[in-house]
């Protein structure tokens, strides 16, 4: 496998969505190519990073404010 | 009857407690997926608002041949588009080439980066900017495949697009923030 390939198939490689063989070939590349294993490596940390930095949540404050106003829609809808 | 199932059946019954545990346990990863759509906290809260009130309206003919999730997820998204291209008419949503994968440039090993630089705040700053810089329909793919962990057909379901594509757009949304943090440690680090 050469790096164009490996670079293909990285995001496969760190789902563990490819088969066997290609598997094996990427491990055997990963070995010895000091670039694709930092690009491997950095990729995994920079989704580490986005996973940390991606979890927002509604502000206490305006998740109240929408809950009381779905709350109120469904009390409607008993009325009717 | 499963606990889905159950809290969909208590929804029909006007039942507030259903309304508070499904509001619970999505509203705030459908709040993701539209501030990942239109990076605006206030639209993002009309999303929520609308997906909400689009259950409540449709709940009684909510035939469940989606999981519950899967059909707020999609109803979220259509909406966050749709108020995407009012606000942004001139936005092309497809104005990325599938098959024009990035090829990584910046080769620096930031591994050695230490705890603190990446944890801080800075460095969280610097991932949202450069995730901001993607386009809203890869934007999508990648909060609900590496933040929301959500499976590749579970992704193709919630966005109404194929395995295929949530494939290809994520592997190009991983490839481009790992360029921009590349870039930005590096420099951080003097290397």
């Amino acid at each position: 496998m050469d790096c164009e390939t490996l670079i293909t198939y990285l995001s496969d490689y760190i789902d563990n969505n490819l088969d066997e063989d290609l598997a094996a070939e990427a491990e055997e590349h990963l070995r010895t190519c000091h670039n694709c294993r930092v690009v491997l490596d950095s990729t995994q940390q920079a989704i580490l990073l986005y996973r940390t930095q991606g979890k927002q949540r509604i502000p206490m404050q305006r998740r109240s404010r929408l809950f009381r106003q779905l709350e109120e829609a469904l009390a409607g809808q008993d009325c009717e | 009857m499963t606990d889905e199932q159950a809290l969909i059946a208590a929804l029909r019954r006007r039942d507030k407690n259903a309304l508070a545990e499904i509001f619970d346990r999505y509203s705030d990863r459908i709040y993701r997926l539209a501030l990942s759509v239109l990076s605006d906290e206030q639209a993002a809260d009309g999303v929520v608002q609308d997906t909400f009130m689009t259950l409540i309206e449709r709940i009684d003919t909510f035939e469940g041949r989606s999981r519950l999730g899967t059909w707020l997820y999609r109803v979220a998204y259509n909406n966050a588009l749709s108020r995407l291209r009012s606000l942004k008419p001139q936005l092309d949503l497809d104005g990325f080439d599938e098959d024009d994968v990035p090829i990584p440039a910046n080769l620096v090993d930031w591994q050695t980066t230490p705890e603190e630089l990446l944890g801080s705040a800075e460095a969280m700053a610097e991932v949202s900017r450069a995730v901001e810089t993607l386009n809203p329909a890869l934007r999508a793919v990648f909060l609900l495949r590496d933040v929301e962990e959500l499976s590749t057909q579970e992704t193709a379901d919630a966005l109404g697009i194929s395995p295929g594509a949530v494939k290809v757009r994520l592997h190009r949304a991983r490839l481009a923030l790992r360029e921009a943090l590349a870039g930005y440690f590096s420099e951080r680090l003097g290397m």
